[in-house]
């Protein structure tokens, strides 16, 4: 006896007529009555018998277990394997936008006096058209945050982010060079407040050099030269320096142009003549061996004596491994220090405050949790300077017995080169955001569309617990992220 | 395009560090010592050495006991051994193992490796 309907296929006979009186010997009648089915293989007419002659490959064949190891033919179409770089361009791509996010109407761009206004604290503000290109330049933005999901990239402005740019702002007026090192637990927005002092360096007409990722630089990775006549022996990086020009020149066009050389500079193989903007200059490197010489030579103009000119902003992501024995080994197969890696060097003189700014300006270098070497002796100098700080304020605790943390006198992994550097910086903790800022991140996810709930006293407070006291990353992750995961 | 060190074409995409490890006789400790002569990292390819580092490396594998001066080395020693008329070197003229080990089964490596003219 047959159901009414096919229970193997979703062949619906009509009423009364029965599976097994379907018309089998002409498919092409039973497709006609119903186009969707899943049996068609079935329905197809067999091949015909091959009569006579040795059958084809084996008797069997089909009905064989084939195990991995011995399938014959794995070819199949796998569609176009992706080209060189392709797959590392996708992972690594930066989307700025999200036309499917709702626009924010009560959002305003960052103007030049903006983060350094305390009124302004608690506030969203996205980020000015030329800004973002300056920074997506110097690629201050990564993949891991998410300014894909917005319609226009925008930054909660901090307490922090106040602090800092007023401490900018009072060491260029002052032509002192700020020393800063940002660190501070994973997620709690390191990053974002390296890209916080970039965006008002650039809406200040600073001049921005970046290093996006230190490990570029130490990992052994990109190639390094001794450089001719340094003793002891330092070593350039030419195909990072040249790269690092040419994003300078990008950030810093406007800036760049505006400012004129004042010497000649006889040892470039192009001539430079004085008054030629530093646009040109920066740009004189057209090839990697050309590259530290007109970066030394770039370097120089900027922090010229006498002459009018901007203040610099030094930045790096990833402090730790600035402050490690790099991966590369010297001819004489000793590892070399990174502090002898010349722009290394360069960095770490400007944060340890031996090569002074002369227009002023700050060295602001960020710590990471998630991709750092163990550096005992970067770990202690901040906690040292911490503590330090805290004392003068009087301590967090009412005792006012603040401990300054000492080295532990049985470990040998400290490296005085590193302490040396960190003995003076300025060193600003990153926590997470406190109520008012969640309201703020959340009220503003919420008008973006990216947020479907209310945002009341209940729900901030329970995504600021979730996030272990609003790190803002983990706030991310427990409201905005919970989709992808 | 490719690039000749030491008599040998590599491919420009080929790690510097593989392409001097495929010479017999030049293991991970020589080429990294190598490479941090010639201040290459060791992820460089061999598409961007300069033409002047590909001829400075030429002649420094030229200086180097490799390839068949090395096998002529293992070569002269099996021999020595066997003209000495020593039990090792019978072993090796045989095709046999040399350290004692059982023939009953299991010999094929010893089958295959074990002669006068030792592959490598």
């Amino acid at each position: 006896m047959s159901a009414p309907s096919c229970l193997r296929c979703l062949v619906r006979p009509s009423a009364g007529v029965t599976v097994s009186s379907l018309p089998r010997s002409s498919p092409l009648a039973v497709a006609r009555a119903a186009p969707f089915s899943t049996t068609t293989a079935n329905l197809r007419p067999k091949k015909e018998v091959q009569t006579g002659g040795a059958p084809k490959g084996h008797v069997r064949s089909g009905k064989m277990l084939q195990l991995g190891k011995f399938k014959k033919g794995k070819a199949g179409d796998r569609g176009r394997t992706p080209a060189p770089g392709e797959r590392k361009a996708y992972r690594k791509r930066i989307t700025l936008s999200n036309d499917n996010a709702i626009p924010v109407p009560w959002l305003t761009d960052l103007g030049p006096a903006d983060l350094a206004n305390p009124a302004n604290t608690a506030r969203i503000m996205a980020l000015p058209t030329e800004v973002q290109d300056q920074l997506r330049a110097s690629e201050a933005f990564k993949p891991t945050q998410c300014w894909g999901m917005f319609r226009k990239p925008a930054v909660l402005v901090r307490k922090e982010t106040i602090d800092m740019a007023n401490r900018m702002q009072n060491a260029a007026d002052k032509r002192h060079t700020l020393r800063l090192v940002v660190s501070g637990d994973k997620l709690t927005g390191k990053s974002l407040m390296v890209l916080q002092a970039m965006a008002h360096a650039h809406l200040n007409n600073w001049v921005v050099i970046h290093i996006p990722e230190v490990q570029e630089l130490t990992t052994a990775c990109t190639e390094y030269a001794p450089i001719p006549n340094t003793d002891p022996v330092q070593y350039m990086q030419p195909v990072y320096v040249l790269k690092l020009l040419q994003a300078i020149r990008r950030a810093n066009e406007g800036v760049l142009s505006k400012i004129l050389t004042v010497s000649a500079h006889p040892e470039l193989s192009q001539s430079m003549p004085p008054n030629t903007p530093l646009l040109a200059l920066a740009g004189a490197a057209k090839e990697p061996d050309a590259a530290w010489p007109v970066f030394q030579a770039l370097w120089s103009e900027l922090t010229a004596q006498g002459a009018n000119r901007p203040p610099i902003l030094l930045s790096a992501d990833g402090l730790a491994h600035m402050m490690k024995v790099s991966d590369y080994r010297s001819p004489a197969f000793d590892l070399i220090h990174s502090h002898d890696l010349a722009l290394v060097r360069l960095f770490a003189d400007a944060l340890g405050g031996g090569l002074r700014l002369p227009s002023g300006g700050a060295v602001i270098a960020a710590t990471t949790r998630s991709n750092a070497p163990r550096t005992p002796s970067m770990e202690l100098a901040l906690a040292q300077r911490e503590a330090e700080a805290n004392k003068g304020l009087g301590g967090p605790s009412s005792s006012g017995a603040v401990e300054v943390p000492q080295r532990d006198p049985f470990f040998r992994g400290y490296d005085d080169r590193v302490e040396a550097v960190l003995r003076s910086v300025q060193v600003l903790r990153v926590r997470g955001v406190d109520k008012l800022e969640a309201r703020a991140l959340m009220e503003y996810w919420a008008a973006s569309g990216m947020l479907r709930a209310t945002v009341d006293e209940k729900a901030v407070t329970e995504k600021w617990a979730l996030s272990g006291g609003g790190v803002p990353g983990e706030m991310e992750r427990a409201a905005l992220l919970t989709a992808r995961i | 395009m490719p690039v000749s060190i030491f008599g040998a074409a590599f491919h420009e995409q080929k790690l510097v560090k593989k392409a001097l490890e495929s010479f017999y006789a030049l293991g991970p400790q020589t080429s990294a010592r190598i490479l941090a002569k010639y201040c290459i990292h060791p992820r460089a390819k061999i598409g961007t050495l300069p033409p002047k580092t590909v001829t400075a490396l030429t002649a420094e594998l030229s200086t180097m006991t490799i390839e068949s001066d090395a096998k002529k080395i293992l070569h002269d020693n099996i021999k020595r051994l066997r003209d000495m008329g020593t039990y090792r070197g019978r072993r090796h003229a045989m095709n046999l193992p040399v350290r004692g080990q059982r023939t009953r089964n299991q010999i094929e490596t010893a089958r295959k490796l074990n002669k006068v003219e030792r592959r490598g």
